[in-house]
């Protein structure tokens, strides 16, 4: 019986081990634009980001979608409920796993017809985990107050087109552990605007971006869009170390135990 | 009911100090601050534990955890067999464990207040007008450490005239002597409660267990304990609810893990004298 106990308490752990480095060290991002792309449109409400994701199969959850952003493009987000909901982008929404901590706010969910021109957005029925965006799709994301698709906050409308521009493909980079400090031009519509480089990944996501004016139909919904094409991943965000609190905790856990195991062996001889 | 526990504190104070353990146990899924309260608790039991019998409770718990534990882990990997219900994710498996380690420190914590306290001390101490309420507190939390304690005393009697102890076979012969058991003791409390004058609208109070300075140090402690969590659940400091996808390392403020060290008292100061 305490075999079996002690087997299952090893395989717990193991579990727990194996899991914990396979999240934190970031999926290795398929660095050519060639292949599966959708573009994923991040609206803050100040800011709004739309990044062209390389897909690493033809259909993959909007979850995954970003991840790949994570991956690929240093997007920072934050997912909920056991990693079906999404919490935080950008830096933005609560930034533990409750993803109503910061209710009436939360980051709605949209769909894009994605089929290139103007997107119409429609409010995903779906959670993010269980949807299937395929090549060419595009999801929006928005923070914002509101509980129907009439009172959230929409993202702007961008294109497909104009967030994976075609000729955009394969941007070359000398290499993936150094961010260029000069983007390389990415050629589609109007004002391309160079941006520095910056590690911070909430201030400014990805050293390849430039802005785009929206489209003119609907200029009030979208002032800038912030457009990021695709290419190779940068570096992952450093791994901040062990904080000081684990360790503490776990000596104080060990003295607990210790003085519990004595008290426990004390007793027995009372009682004896 | 056979064995008495040995002198411990003001039973109201265990049920402060069960209480807000519970509390803290539920509003965080952070394992930092999980299996401190699990370490604190073993202590608090192997320092206050109130009979031996009382011991196998607090096992039985343990182990219930642990199956809780297990059984929401590997509800996580559902999600391979039912695809509406999503992906298996590091993230999905990695939260379902937090859930259920929670889920475990509960039951660790109930188990603790099992062991280390009398049910019935706190019927004498409930005021006359909710004395039958509290009666069917006290029977429905004293009636798994009574039943643990009456199942191994049956398996102990039928080893020693060389039956069959383990096995779906020897169930109906367990069963029939803890429940005849069970039927016992009730009917020994009901007929002892009546001879005192329960029922009857007069009841005296026999030696009433007084509030020691030691029982109120548990009690209040305990509350800051609570009332610490309750405010990092509130304003949303000191990590809580560690995220879990990408997984990042959980945090342990220290003034959290000062308020779980707080919850050992009754171990410090082990059982106060009873007037």
């Amino acid at each position: 019986m305490r075999r079996r106990l002690a087997a299952t308490l090893l395989v717990t752990a193991a579990l727990l081990v194996v899991a914990m480095p396979a999240a934190s060290g970031g999926a290795a991002a398929c660095a050519a634009a060639t292949g599966p792309h959708a573009a994923l449109v991040v609206d803050t409400g100040s800011r709004s980001t739309a990044y062209c994701v390389a897909l690493d199969a033809p259909t993959v959850t909007g979850i995954h979608l970003i991840q790949l952003a994570g991956a690929q493009h240093g997007l920072t987000y934050g997912l909920g409920f056991g990693g079906q909901a999404v919490c935080r982008l950008q830096g933005v929404g609560p930034a533990g796993d409750d993803c109503f901590a910061d209710h009436p706010n939360f980051w709605g969910y949209w769909h894009g017809d994605g089929h290139g021109g103007l997107e119409r957005w429609t409010w995903a029925s779906t959670g993010a985990a269980s949807t299937t965006v395929g090549s060419g799709d595009v999801e929006g994301w928005a923070w914002g107050a509101g509980d129907s698709p009439a009172t959230h906050p929409m993202p702007p409308r961008v294109g497909i087109d104009a967030v994976c521009a075609p000729e955009a493909e394969p941007t070359p980079t000398p290499t993936p552990s150094t961010p260029p400090s000069t983007p390389p031009s990415v050629g589609s519509a109007s004002g391309a605007q160079s941006r520095p480089a910056s590690s911070a990944a909430s201030a400014s996501p990805t050293p390849r971006a430039r802005s785009a004016t929206p489209t003119p139909d609907d200029p009030s919904s979208s002032p800038m869009v912030q457009i990021v094409a695709a290419g190779p991943p940068p570096t992952p965000p450093a791994h901040g170390g062990v904080p000081p609190g684990v360790p503490i905790a776990a000596a104080l856990a060990i003295v607990f135990v210790g003085a519990g195991l004595v008290r426990a062996r004390g007793r027995k001889d009372v009682e004896r | 009911m056979s064995v008495r526990p040995t002198q411990t504190f003001h039973p109201a104070a265990w049920i402060v100090w069960a209480t807000c353990a519970g509390f803290v146990a539920f509003v965080t899924t952070d394992p930092v601050y999980l299996v401190l309260l699990i370490a604190v608790s073993w202590f608090v039991h192997a320092s206050n534990r109130a009979t031996t019998a009382s011991d196998r409770s607090f096992r039985v718990f343990l182990i219930a955890g642990l199956v809780a534990l297990v059984l929401r882990t590997s509800l996580a990997f559902l999600g391979a067999v039912v695809p509406s219900i999503g992906a298996v994710t590091s993230a999905t498996i990695a939260f379902a464990f937090l859930e259920g380690l929670r889920l475990a420190t509960i039951l660790v914590v109930f188990g603790t207040f099992n062991a280390v306290t009398d049910p019935f001390g706190l019927v004498r101490m409930a005021p006359r007008r909710f004395h039958e309420p509290a009666l069917a507190a006290a029977l429905a939390l004293s009636i798994a450490p009574r039943t643990i304690a009456s199942v191994g005393d049956v398996r102990e009697a039928q080893r020693l005239r060389g039956l069959p102890v383990s096995g779906l076979r020897s169930l109906p012969s367990l069963a029939v002597p803890v429940l005849e058991r069970g039927m016992e003791e009730a009917s020994t409390l009901a007929e002892s409660m009546d001879a005192r004058g329960h029922g009857r609208g007069r009841r005296s109070r026999y030696r009433p267990q007084r509030w020691s300075v030691a029982a109120i140090a548990v009690a209040a402690t305990a509350v800051v304990a609570a009332a610490a969590f309750l405010s990092a659940s509130i304003a949303g400091w000191g990590g809580l609810h560690p995220a879990t996808a990408p997984i990042a390392w959980p945090q342990g403020d220290p003034r959290l893990l000062v308020a779980i060290a707080l919850l050992a008292t009754p171990g410090f100061l082990r059982t106060d004298g009873a007037p």
